[in-house]
C-alpha cells in the first residue's frame, strides 16, 4: 500500500517543481501539495538531513581539487590554480594506463560476474528439493561476509608459487607450477575469479527475490502450451526479471570507475604494477603517501564525474529501449 | 501511518541525540582517563622534589610501536616518567606499519598533538608544512637544556637543519648496527661453509640452502635467501644494491658530483645476479608479493637461511627458531660483517620529533623540559631496563632483566618517544644471552671499519617532489619485473638510456648536486 502511494506520488512532486518555475502562480500549488504530503515530506526528512549533513556539506572540501592546498594555510586561504592540476592528470604518463587498468577490470567484471548471479539463482529456482535450495542459497552467500584481507590471504595460499596448493598439484602432475599473483597478464582474471568467489551468491538475492514475485499462472500457462522447462525460462522467468537485470545494469555502469579499492590494493605487487594501478590505488598512493591532497583531489573528482556521466548515459539508454530506468 | 509517523518521529530524535551525546560521551571519558591518571601520579608519591609545587603538564604524544600491542595507559613504566617529569602523558601509539599515513593525515587534518613523530623530516609533506610555520623551531630554546646537546651528535643537529631552523629534534640512533645480512650459522655448519665474505661465496651460500638440504629433514623445503621489496624500492634486497655499488643510498660521489645508482653499473650487477639466483630458485619463489611480515616469518619459520636484519630485533626470530628446534642456540643468528667490504652506516638518528605551532610557547617550553628531564639516565633506563623488581632484580649488583615481562609489557616501545643513543643499541639488546651479546659487539666493531654512511641524507630538490617517487616506482617495478624473469636485463639498459636524457633526471640531478653543495 504504502509502495503505491509513493510511486503515484511522485511524478506529481516533480511536475510541481517543474511548473512552479514557469509561474510564479504554481508556487502556490506547490506548497499546497507540501502541505497536502506534509507527513510524506516528515518521513523523508531524517533521509534528507544525513544526505545534506554527511553527503552535501563534505563536498565543500571538493574545492582544494581547484586549489594548491595545504593544511596549514587552509581551505579559504589557499591559492586558487584552475584545472592546473586535472591538466597534470591528463597530460601525464600515468593517465591512459589508470584509465585502461579501471576499464579493463570493471569491463571484465561485466562480462564474467554480473551474468552469473542470474544464471545461479534461475539454477536454484528449478530446482526441486527446497530444502536443499535452502542449503545451497545460504552456503553461496557465506562468501561475501569475508574480509577481502581474508580473501587476498586464502588466494596467496592457493596459488603461491613455493607453497600454495594448486601450484603443488600442477606440479605433482607433470605440468610445472605458474605463476598466478606476479603475472600481469592474469591478474586481471584473478580480481575477476576473486569477485566472482565472493560476491556471487549474494548477488542472487534480488534476482531469487523477483523471480518469486513471477505469478505462477504464467508458468502453468506456459506449461498448457507445450514449452518445456528451458522454454519457460526463457519465455516466462527471464522476461519477468528483465527490468530489475537492467536498473542493476544500470547501477553497475555508474560504478565502472569503482573497482574496489582493497581487492586491487591487497593484490598489488611491483610485478603487475602496470596492470594493477587503478584510480582508487593511485589517489592512495599519491594523496595519503605522498600527501598531494590537491592533485589526488583532482583524480578522485574526475573519477566521480565520469561515474556520473556513465549512470546518465546508462539511464537514458534504457529508457528508449522502454525499461524504467532509476529515476 | 499515525503510528508509523510516531515510530520515525522518535527515530529522528534518536538518531541526533546519538549524534549530539556521541561527542560529549568521549569528552567525559577523555576527562576521566584524565582524571584517574591525575589521582594516581598524585597518590604515588612523587621522588621529584622540583616537580610537586607546580601543575603537571599534559602533553598529547604521537609515536609509532613495533611491538604486538602498545603499551598500556596505566603501565607503570609511564607513570613513573609522568612522575618524573611532572607531565600528564596522552600517547597515542600508531602502529609503525602505517605511521607516515597516518603522520600525513594527521598533518592534513590540522588536529595536531604536542609531540609528535615524524618518520621522514626530509619528506616533501613535512617540510611545506614546516615552511609554513607549523612547527615550532626549537633551535634557539635547546641550548637552555643541557642534555640536548649533550646526547644529540651535532651531525644529526646539522643534517635535520630546514634553512637554519631546527624544526625537528632527531631522535638520535647509533650510526653502526644497521640492517644487514643475517645468515643461519648452523646451516653453514650442517654443510661445511665458511662464512661468505663476497657475492660469489654468498651466492654459493644461497644455492647450497637452497638445494643442499641445509636443515637435514630430507626435504626440498628451503631456500637460500628470503626478502621483501616495497613499491619504490629494493625493500631488503637493497643490501645487495648497496654491496655490489659500493654505496649506501639513492646518490653516490662521483668525481665530485653526486650521480644518482640508477647510472652505476653495480644496480645493473646486483639486478642480474638477483635475476640469475632467482632463476635458480635461491629466492624465495614469490617474494614479489611478500608483506614485509610474511617474508620474516618464512625466516623465523626456519626456511630460509640469508635475510637481512637489524641484530637488535632478531630476539623474536630466535624466540620462534627455538620453538620449532628446542636446541635451537641465539648464536646460531650469524650478522655478517660486510660483503665486497661493504656494509651500510647510519645517519646517526632515525625520524625527528617536532612540536606543532599550535602549542603555546610557554607549554612548548614546558615540552623541552620534559624532553630534557627524560633523557636522564634514571627516567631513560625505565624503559630501558623497566622498573626494579618487577622487569628486573639487582643480583650482585648486576642487572638481571625479566625478558618475557619487558617484551609483554611493551615498555621498550617508549624508546620511541625519548632515547639516548648507546653506540651498541641497534645490535643488542639486554634480553639477549650475554655470550651473544659479547659476539655482536664484536662484529659491529669490526662492521665499523668498512661501513659506508649515506651522503645524501637530507638533500631536497623541488623537481624531486613529484618526480622522484614515479622514478623510485617506475625504477623499483622494471627490477623486479627482470628479477622474475619476465624482462630481458637489456630493458635496464634501455632504461638507464631513457633516463639519461629525460630534462626531469638532469634537473633532478642539478638540484640535488646544489642542495649538496650548499650543504
Amino acid at each position: 500500500m504504502i509502495d503505491n502511494e509513493i510511486s503515484t506520488q511522485k511524478p506529481t512532486d516533480v511536475s510541481a517543481y517543474t511548473k512552479m518555475e514557469k509561474s510564479p502562480g504554481k508556487l502556490k500549488k506547490f506548497f499546497k501539495h507540501v502541505k497536502r504530503d506534509r507527513y510524506l515530506y516528515l518521513l523523508a526528512l531524517p533521509g534528507i538531513i544525513y544526505f545534506f549533513i554527511f553527503k552535501y556539506v563534505p563536498m565543500y572540501g571538493i574545492t582544494i581539487a581547484f586549489k594548491d592546498f595545504s593544511p596549514f594555510i587552509g581551505f579559504t586561504d589557499s591559492q586558487w590554480v584552475g584545472l592546473q592540476h586535472f591538466q597534470r592528470l591528463f597530460t601525464g604518463e600515468d593517465f591512459w594506463m589508470l584509465l585502461r587498468n579501471t576499464l579493463a577490470i570493471s569491463f571484465l567484471n561485466i562480462l564474467f560476474f554480473f551474468p552469473l548471479p542470474i544464471i545461479l539463482s534461475i539454477l536454484l529456482n528449478e530446482l526441486r528439493s527446497q530444502v536443499y535450495k535452502r542449503t545451497v542459497q545460504s552456503l553461496v552467500y557465506l562468501p561475501h561476509f569475508l574480509s577481502w584481507v581474508i580473501i587476498a590471504s586464502l588466494t596467496f595460499m592457493l596459488l603461491g608459487k613455493s607453497d600454495g596448493i594448486i601450484n603443488y598439484f600442477l606440479n605433482e602432475l607433470g605440468f610445472g607450477t605458474f605463476d598466478f599473483l606476479t603475472n600481469p597478464d592474469v591478474f586481471w582474471f584473478l580480481l575477476t575469479g576473486q569477485s566472482v568467489w565472493k560476491e556471487v551468491g549474494w548477488g542472487t538475492i534480488i534476482f531469487l527475490a523477483a523471480i518469486a514475485g513471477v505469478n505462477t499462472e504464467l508458468y502453468e500457462a506456459a506449461k498448457m502450451d507445450g514449452a518445456n522447462r528451458f522454454r519457460q525460462i526463457w519465455h516466462v522467468t527471464l522476461p519477468a526479471i528483465r527490468n530489475v537485470i537492467i536498473i542493476l545494469l544500470i547501477l553497475r555502469l555508474g560504478d565502472v570507475m569503482e573497482v574496489g579499492f582493497e581487492q586491487v590494493f591487497l593484490m598489488y605487487n611491483g610485478a603487475v604494477s602496470e596492470v594493477a594501478e587503478v584510480f582508487d590505488t593511485y589517489v592512495y598512493r599519491v594523496g595519503i603517501q605522498q600527501g598531494q591532497f590537491s592533485y589526488s583531489t583532482a583524480v578522485g573528482l574526475f573519477k566521480s564525474f565520469v561515474g556520473l556521466v556513465l549512470v546518465v548515459i546508462a539511464n537514458r539508454m534504457s529508457k528508449r529501449f522502454g525499461e524504467e530506468g532509476i529515476y | 501511518m499515525k503510528k508509523l509517523l510516531l515510530i520515525m518521529g522518535l527515530l529522528l530524535v534518536l538518531l541526533l541525540a546519538a549524534c549530539g551525546g556521541d561527542e560529549e560521551e568521549t569528552a567525559t571519558n577523555e576527562n576521566s582517563g584524565n582524571d584517574s591518571e591525575n589521582t594516581s601520579s598524585e597518590n604515588n608519591d612523587s621522588e621529584d622534589a622540583s616537580s610537586e609545587d607546580e601543575e603537571p603538564t599534559e602533553v598529547r604524544i604521537m609515536s609509532h610501536f613495533f611491538s604486538p600491542t602498545p603499551p598500556s595507559e596505566d603501565n607503570e613504566v609511564e607513570q613513573r616518567i609522568e612522575e618524573a617529569t611532572n607531565t600528564e602523558l596522552n600517547i597515542d601509539w600508531v602502529s609503525a606499519n602505517n605511521y607516515p599515513d597516518r603522520f600525513n593525515v594527521v598533518l592534513a587534518s590540522g588536529d595536531l598533538p604536542d609531540l609528535m613523530l615524524v618518520p621522514d623530516p626530509f619528506s616533501p609533506v613535512f617540510r611545506q608544512a614546516a615552511d609554513q610555520g607549523a612547527f615550532w623551531d626549537v633551535g634557539p630554546y635547546i641550548d637552555d637544556y643541557p642534555n640536548f646537546k649533550k646526547n644529540i651528535a651535532d651531525i644529526a643537529w646539522d643534517l635535520t637543519a630546514m634553512n637554519g631552523k631546527q624544526y625537528a629534534i632527531p631522535r638520535p640512533r647509533p650510526s653502526e648496527g644497521e640492517g644487514f645480512f643475517t645468515v643461519r650459522k648452523d646451516w653453514l655448519d650442517n654443510l661445511g661453509l665458511e662464512e661468505p665474505t663476497t657475492t660469489d661465496e654468498l651466492y654459493e651460500v644461497m644455492r647450497a640452502f637452497s638445494h643442499d638440504d641445509p636443515d637435514g629433514n630430507g626435504k626440498d623445503d628451503t631456500v637460500g635467501f628470503i626478502g621483501y621489496i616495497n613499491d619504490e624500492n629494493m625493500g631488503s634486497f637493497g643490501s645487495f644494491e648497496g654491496v655490489f655499488n659500493g654505496v649506501n643510498g639513492e646518490w653516490g660521489l662521483q668525481d665530485g658530483e653526486l650521480v644518482h645508482r640508477a647510472f652505476y653499473p653495480g644496480t645493473r650487477d646486483a639486478i642480474e645476479y638477483l635475476a640469475k639466483a632467482y632463476e635458480e630458485g635461491l629466492i624465495a619463489a614469490d617474494f614479489a608479493s611478500l608483506q614485509v611480515s610474511q617474508a620474516r616469518d618464512i625466516f623465523k619459520g626456519g626456511k630460509a637461511g640469508v635475510s637481512v636484519e637489524k641484530s637488535g630485533a632478531l630476539q623474536d626470530v630466535y624466540d620462534s627458531l627455538v620453538q620449532i628446534d628446542s636446541d635451537f642456540e641465539f648464536k646460531n643468528l650469524l650478522p655478517l660483517t660486510n660483503l665486497n667490504g661493504y656494509n651500510p652506516k647510519g645517519p646517526g638518528f632515525s625520524g625527528a620529533n617536532a612540536i606543532p605551532k599550535s602549542v603555546p610557547e610557554e607549554k612548548m617550553k614546558k615540552i623541552l623540559a620534559m624532553y630534557d628531564r627524560w633523557m636522564e639516565e634514571d627516567v631513560f633506563m625505565l624503559h630501558k631496563h623497566g622498573i626494579e623488581g618487577v622487569h628486573h632484580t639487582v643480583e650482585d649488583g648486576e642487572i638481571v632483566i625479566d625478558t618475557e615481562k619487558i617484551l609483554a609489557d611493551g615498555i621498550a616501545d617508549h624508546n620511541q618517544i625519548v632515547y639516548v643513543s648507546d653506540p651498541y643499541a641497534s645490535t643488542v639488546k639486554p634480553t639477549f644471552p650475554e655470550e651473544v651479546q659479547k659476539m655482536y659487539a664484536d662484529i659491529q666493531d669490526e662492521r665499523e671499519k668498512t661501513s659506508v654512511g649515506n651522503i645524501a641524507v637530507g638533500l631536497h630538490s623541488e623537481i624531486g617532489i613529484t618526480y622522484l617517487p614515479e622514478l623510485r616506482k617506475d625504477a623499483q617495478d622494471l627490477k623486479t619485473k627482470i628479477i622474475l624473469g619476465s624482462e630481458p636485463i637489456t630493458a635496464w639498459d634501455d632504461f638507464v638510456e631513457e633516463l639519461k636524457n629525460d630534462p626531469d633526471m638532469q634537473q633532478l640531478t642539478k638540484e640535488i648536486n646544489e642542495s649538496y653543495q650548499s650543504r
